[in-house]
């Protein structure tokens, strides 16, 4: 493993940020760490890199204890925070070489490792920029380079893509699958589960800080009753029309949204949901315009297990 | 390792223009400033000669006992007047217009004529009354015993001092050296900037770089050892310059012990940097309140030390004499102040001695502090 937390308890004050928090990396994956803000993602990222103190639990990293004094194992990790921090009074390259310089001590190695990191970040032209010269987007590619750039077995990506724009947000979500491949582990947390949705290859799903889910995204997707979300725009639908609607197979909820006249049918895991609903409206004579189905989303198993939205 | 932290630094630092500003560019704003407002307060120091006249007419020119006494004193480097010998009505014109203190007229007696009192009146004054006693005595001892008169001339010639002026030291008296001690103490304290930035950059609960820099694998006291090491250098080279510029550009006078001049500014430095970490490391609010609070102790202890008010340094050392001890401002002020004026070192051993104890208490506080590797809350 290359990350085991069993059990982490962390209190500040009354409230409880990590209530027996347990999770496994193993090596080579991208584990996603999923919750909306303040479920304790970034709690236990500090935990696991031994900056804030626990009430209880145990963290082991490259299957050895964690601790302020871990050098050896620090060496392996590369961490990107959720805030960027980077010197202001140094250059895009200054930046690279001093974080790469405090885990390689070896000239020609930093400066090769340097190099191709500034490379990974395409942030070539930008190298003699001071960070206050660069765009949101050219400061988290900055970011993300300072915290790889000694080429580590573990990174640890907290909500990199925070106030990106979806170009660069893609470019950096990209540069985290091709990181993997070439051999590191990542553990990315994110509140956004489109992302997390695209790149991890495994999830733990965080609320009030208890893991409530955990599994590939299709293990989670497979842990709730929604199998299916039917959209219709529909121009009038009578109460009655919706409660027999609702009588039909598999048909978990109806609901209709006057406003933009959405009819939206949730409907459990099963075949021809979407044809059954479609015989109910041409036999009900419904007038409708635009129709879609679609596959649960993590926000859905999510919804489904807390009743609340991922996005609340 | 150091060398890579240490150069890094440097250049974050030097480029740091905030930090740079309050701890060079400032100081050496308020030291012209300085020199402009003081330049004239040594002034009333220096004695100048009197502007005076005398009444050119008959009686004057045929005392030549008198005119040869007026001229002796009006000659040379060290003259008491500056005399001009004009009619009656020029003098009283040049008495009017404010030119002279004063004019005589040479007449039984001796007459001055002068519009007001003060110190230059009542210096012509006794010249005269001066005059006319030895005169006076003159005559007398003739009229007595003529057949002396070669010895009277000759002892008149050679007058002796029977109090002796014994100087307690070798130094000039000076009115603003005071003020300018207290401004290089200020600025050593200003330091406090590079040592705060330190600990910001030091500690995970201050700043996200700190944390970022708190995952690598860099034992944390050595990490703030070494910057705080180029910290120092920058800060006692920017002091180098300030003394520089005050020793050669605004012609301070910092006496002749050179070297230790040099000791205590570096011992300041060290202080003023340590003094500013300990105040970050202990006061858990925002970065601004820690800046706020840096300049209102320097500003207090320059105040004390009697950078705004010469004489409040005499005032605290009269009615809260421990106050002096425990300002470290006022500390290092009275070390410069006793390099310049004494030859002795007791009192200079004793500035320095507790100045290193505050050094001592603010590393201790600081080690005590930032040797945490865990926080509660980041």
């Amino acid at each position: 493993m290359i990350i085991k937390v069993k059990n982490l308890v962390k209190r500040y004050g009354d409230l409880v940020a990590l209530d027996h928090l347990s999770l496994s990396v193993r090596e080579g994956e991208i584990f996603g760490l999923l919750g909306p803000n303040g479920s304790g993602k970034t709690t236990a990222i500090n935990c696991i890199l031994s900056l804030l103190k626990y009430d209880k639990g145990e963290i082991e990293v490259f299957d050895q204890p964690m601790t302020p004094e871990s050098y050896e194992i620090k060496r392996h990790i590369g961490i990107v925070m959720q805030n960027v921090a980077v010197y202001n009074e140094l250059t895009v390259y200054e930046n690279i070489d001093y974080f790469c310089g405090l885990y390689v001590q070896d000239k020609a190695l930093k400066k090769k490792l340097v190099d191709e990191a500034i490379e990974f970040v395409e942030l070539g032209e930008y190298i003699k920029f001071y960070p206050k010269k660069l765009s949101g987007g050219l400061l988290r590619r900055l970011n993300i380079a300072c915290g790889i750039a000694h080429k580590p077995r573990l990174i640890i990506l907290d909500e990199p893509t925070v106030g990106v724009d979806p170009q660069s947000r893609n470019r950096i979500l990209e540069g985290i699958v091709e990181l993997n491949r070439q051999g590191a582990t990542i553990v990315y947390t994110s509140h956004y589960m489109e992302e997390v949705e695209q790149i991890c290859s495994r999830i733990v799903i965080l609320d009030k800080g208890r893991a409530i889910a955990a599994g590939t995204k299709d293990e989670l997707k497979a842990m709730i009753s929604l199998g299916e979300k039917i959209t219709v725009e529909s121009y009038g639908i009578s109460q009655e029309q919706l409660s027999a609607l609702k009588k039909l197979p598999n048909i978990v909820s109806v609901e209709y949204n006057n406003s933009n006249r959405l009819l939206l049918i949730k409907s459990k895991k099963g075949e021809n949901n979407l044809e059954t609903v479609l015989d109910f409206i041409k036999k009900e004579g419904i007038q409708f315009g635009k129709i879609y189905s679609e596959l649960p989303t993590l926000n859905d198993v999510f919804l489904e297990i807390t009743g609340k939205d991922l996005r609340d | 390792m150091f060398a890579h932290i240490f150069m890094y630094r440097l250049k974050c630092l030097l480029r740091d223009r905030e930090t740079i500003f309050w701890t060079l560019i400032f100081p050496l704003l308020l030291a012209v400033f300085f020199n402009m407002a003081f330049s004239n307060l040594n002034n009333g120091e220096t004695f100048k000669a009197i502007d005076i006249a005398v009444v050119d007419n008959e009686q004057y020119q045929e005392d030549q006992y008198f005119r040869s006494a007026l001229n002796e004193v009006s000659q040379g480097y060290d003259r008491l007047f500056n005399l001009v010998v004009v009619s009656k009505d020029k003098a009283e014109q040049l008495l009017n217009d404010n030119l002279i203190a004063g004019y005589i007229v040479v007449e039984t007696p001796l007459k001055l004529v002068v519009n007001k009192s003060g110190m230059n009146q009542s210096i012509i004054k006794n010249f005269l009354d001066n005059y006319i006693q030895t005169v006076s005595a003159v005559n007398s001892i003739l009229t007595v015993n003529p057949s002396r008169q070669q010895e009277l001339f000759n002892d008149l010639g050679n007058r002796r001092q029977y109090v002796k002026e014994v100087p307690g030291t070798k130094a000039e008296p000076n009115n603003v050296l005071l003020y300018f001690y207290t401004l290089i103490a200020m600025a050593c304290f200003y330091g406090g900037f590079f040592g705060m930035r330190e600990i910001t950059d030091t500690q995970p609960n201050i700043s996200p770089l700190a944390a970022r820099i708190n995952t690598a694998p860099v034992h944390k006291l050595k990490l703030f050892v070494y910057s705080m090491s180029a910290s120092l250098l920058i800060h006692i080279v920017e002091m180098l310059v300030m003394l520089m510029f005050l020793r050669f550009a605004i012609r301070i006078d910092f006496g002749t012990k050179t070297g230790y001049v040099l000791l205590t500014t570096i011992v300041g430095s060290i202080a003023g940097n340590t003094f500013g970490a300990f105040i970050s490391a202990i006061v858990k609010k925002s970065e601004n309140i820690k800046v706020g609070i840096l300049i209102c102790v320097s500003m207090a202890g320059s105040f004390l030390a009697g950078m705004m008010y010469q004489n409040m340094k005499y005032i605290v050392a009269q009615k809260i004499p421990i106050l002096s001890y425990l300002n470290p401002i006022n500390l290092l002020t009275d070390a410069f102040y006793c390099l310049y004026y004494y030859d002795g070192f007791l009192r200079y051993t004793v500035n320095i001695g507790i100045l290193l104890i505050f050094v001592i208490a603010f590393c201790l506080g600081i080690y005590f502090i930032i040797r945490r590797r865990k926080y509660a809350s980041l």
